[in-house]
C-alpha cells in the first residue's frame, strides 16, 4: 500500500519541478511538428498514444516493472540486465541522451536531498559494471520508487503520466496550442495510461517490443533539423 | 524476458548454414562450411575488389509455419566476407506455427563483415520470429542489414493479422551494445495504418554498422542518404558507439531502391569497395 510518506516522493520524484531538466527533451515531437505530422491537439493527442501503446513509453514501461522487481527481490544480477537492456533499447542517439541524461541527473538529485536507504550500494553496481551502465530514467525511477517502498503500479502510473505531461508541455509550445487544450489532452490520456501500465504489469512472461518505427525515424530526423529549441 | 531464447536453440533446425572465414597470408579463406536443406551456400564469382562472396539461398522457394532455419557467419582477425542473399524471402500464411530464422554473425578484430539480406517478405497471416544477432570483437567492422515487406503489396495485399517478432541484438566485447524489437500481432493491419506507428508503411529496413570512424561514416551515411531521391523516410544516427540506418516506405520497391543503393554507396565511401552490389541484388 501507498504510504503518505511514499505518496511525498513520488509527487515531488515525478513533478516537473524535480531538477532533472525534463522541459528540453521533446523525444522526436519537434521534428513531428516541424514536417506537420502534429499540428493539432488531437494530433498531438494521438501521437502521445502511439508512443505510451507501441513506442517507447511502453518499453520504458516494461523496463521500469522488471527494475522494480528485481531491486524489491534484491536480485542484483537481475537489475543489471535490465538497466543494460534499458540502455541499449535506444533508437537514436538523441533518445539516449533523452533518457540517459534524466536518469542520472534523478538519481543524483534523489542521492543529494532524499535519504533513500540502500541507493548508493545499488548505484555502485551501475557503476562497477564493466563498462559502467548509464541507467536509463525509467531505470533510475523504479530503483529510487523500489527502495523507498512505493508500489509498483503507482510508482509506474506517475512515471508515465510525468512522461505524457512532459510531452504534452513540449507540444503546447511547439505546435503551439493553449493551455486549456494542452490540459485537455493530458485528461484525455487516462484510459490510455492505465492500459499501458495495465499491460506493461502483465507483460513479465509475454513477448513484447516496439511498433512506432515513425516516432523513431522523427527522432533521428530532429538531429538534423535546422531550428531547434529541444535536445530530442 | 531480456534475453530471447529462441525454438532453434532447443532443438535442430531444419535449414542451415554455418561459415566462417579466417586470414592466411593476407587472403581470405574459407575455413568452415556446413549446410543444411531447404538452405545452401553458393560462391558466386565476385567483383573485382570485393571481398570474398557467398550467397544463401532458400531452395525450397519459401518458408511455411514450423520451419526453422539457423545462419551462422564468422569472420576471423583480419578476414573479410560478403554475405548476400540469393532472392527475396516468402514467409507464407501460417495455421499457428511460426517461421524461426536466427541469425547469428561474428566479427574479430580487424575482420570486415557485410551481410546484405534481400526483402523478407510476410505475406498475410505469415508469423516470422527472426533474430539478427552480432557479436564483435572491438575494431571489428560490419555491416548488416534486414528488410521486412508487409503483405504482397503488387497483389494489394496488406499484412493484416498474423505476428511478427524481429529482434536485433549488437554486443561488443560480449556486452550487449544496442538492441531493437520490433513486435506486432493482434489487428496489424491497425497498427500499419496509425499515422504516428507505420502511416501505412509497406516496408521497412536497419542497417547497423560498427567501425572505427564513426563520426565520418554518420557524415557519409547521411549524405548518400541526402541524395537518394526514393520516396521514402530514411535517417541515420549512433547509438553506443553503433551507426544505426532506418527507412519506412509505403512503397517496397522503393524502398528496396534505396536500401540498395544506400548500400552500395556507403561500403565505397567507408572501404573503398566497389559501389555496386551483387548481380544477384538485381536478379
Amino acid at each position: 500500500m501507498l504510504s503518505e510518506n511514499g505518496f511525498f516522493r513520488l509527487m515531488a520524484w515525478t513533478s516537473p519541478a524535480f531538477p532533472i531538466g525534463s522541459y528540453v527533451y521533446s523525444h522526436g515531437l519537434e521534428f513531428a511538428v516541424e514536417d506537420g505530422t502534429v499540428n493539432s491537439a488531437a494530433a498531438l493527442r494521438g501521437w502521445i498514444e502511439t508512443v505510451l501503446t507501441r513506442g517507447g513509453g511502453r518499453a520504458d514501461a516494461i523496463h521500469f516493472c522488471a527494475a522494480w522487481r528485481a531491486v524489491d527481490a534484491g536480485d542484483q544480477e537481475g537489475f543489471l540486465e535490465v538497466a543494460r537492456h534499458a540502455q541499449a533499447m535506444r533508437a537514436s542517439s538523441e533518445m539516449a541522451l533523452e533518457s540517459g541524461a534524466q536518469g542520472a541527473a534523478f538519481l543524483e538529485a534523489v542521492a543529494a536531498s532524499w535519504p533513500v536507504d540502500g541507493l548508493d550500494g545499488w548505484r555502485g553496481l551501475l557503476d562497477g559494471a564493466e563498462p559502467p551502465i548509464k541507467p536509463a530514467q525509467s531505470i533510475a525511477v523504479a530503483l529510487a520508487a523500489a527502495l523507498a517502498d512505493i508500489p509498483l503500479r503507482e510508482a509506474l502510473f506517475a512515471y508515465l503520466q510525468a512522461l505524457a505531461a512532459n510531452l504534452v508541455s513540449a507540444g503546447v509550445r511547439l505546435v503551439p496550442l493553449g493551455q486549456t487544450q494542452g490540459q485537455k489532452v493530458i485528461a484525455g490520456l487516462f484510459e490510455c495510461l492505465e492500459e499501458t501500465v495495465d499491460e506493461a504489469l502483465a507483460a513479465e512472461a509475454a513477448e513484447w517490443g516496439n511498433a512506432a518505427p515513425l516516432v523513431d525515424l522523427m527522432s533521428m530526423k530532429h538531429e538534423t533539423q535546422y531550428t531547434r529549441l529541444f535536445r530530442s | 524476458m531480456f534475453d530471447a531464447t529462441l525454438p532453434s536453440e532447443t532443438s535442430p533446425p531444419d535449414g542451415a548454414a554455418f561459415l566462417a572465414f579466417a586470414d592466411a597470408d593476407g587472403d581470405t579463406r574459407l575455413t568452415d562450411l556446413y549446410q543444411k536443406t531447404p538452405l545452401r551456400v553458393l560462391f558466386p564469382d565476385r567483383l573485382a575488389g570485393d571481398p570474398p562472396t557467398a550467397a544463401l539461398v532458400t531452395t525450397s522457394g519459401g518458408l511455411v509455419g514450423g520451419d526453422r532455419l539457423d545462419v551462422q557467419c564468422h569472420v576471423d582477425k583480419g578476414a573479410k566476407a560478403f554475405v548476400v542473399n540469393q532472392a527475396a524471402e516468402k514467409v507464407y500464411r501460417s495455421a499457428g506455427a511460426d517461421v524461426s530464422i536466427d541469425v547469428r554473425l561474428g566479427v574479430e578484430a580487424g575482420g570486415w563483415l557485410e551481410y546484405l539480406p534481400q526483402e523478407t517478405i510476410l505475406f498475410n497471416g505469415a508469423r516470422l520470429r527472426r533474430r539478427t544477432r552480432i557479436d564483435h570483437a572491438a575494431g571489428g567492422q560490419f555491416l548488416a542489414g534486414e528488410i521486412l515487406v508487409f503483405g504482397r503489396r503488387a497483389h494489394g495485399e496488406v499484412l493484416a493479422h498474423g505476428m511478427v517478432h524481429e529482434i536485433w541484438e549488437v554486443r561488443r566485447d560480449g556486452v550487449l551494445a544496442w538492441t531493437d524489437v520490433l513486435h506486432l500481432d493482434g489487428d496489424i493491419a491497425a497498427v500499419l495504418k496509425d499515422p504516428h506507428a507505420f502511416r501505412g508503411a509497406g516496408a521497412m529496413a536497419t542497417a547497423v554498422y560498427s567501425g572505427s570512424d564513426l563520426d565520418d561514416a554518420l557524415e557519409t551515411a547521411r549524405e548518400v542518404l541526402g541524395a537518394c531521391e526514393a520516396n521514402a523516410m530514411m535517417a541515420a544516427t549512433i547509438v553506443n558507439d553503433l551507426l544505426i540506418v532506418r527507412w519506412l516506405a509505403t512503397d517496397p520497391f522503393e524502398l528496396r531502391g534505396a536500401f540498395g543503393e544506400f548500400w552500395a554507396q556507403f561500403r565505397h565511401q567507408i572501404a573503398g569497395l566497389p559501389a555496386q552490389l551483387p548481380r544477384l541484388w538485381h536478379v
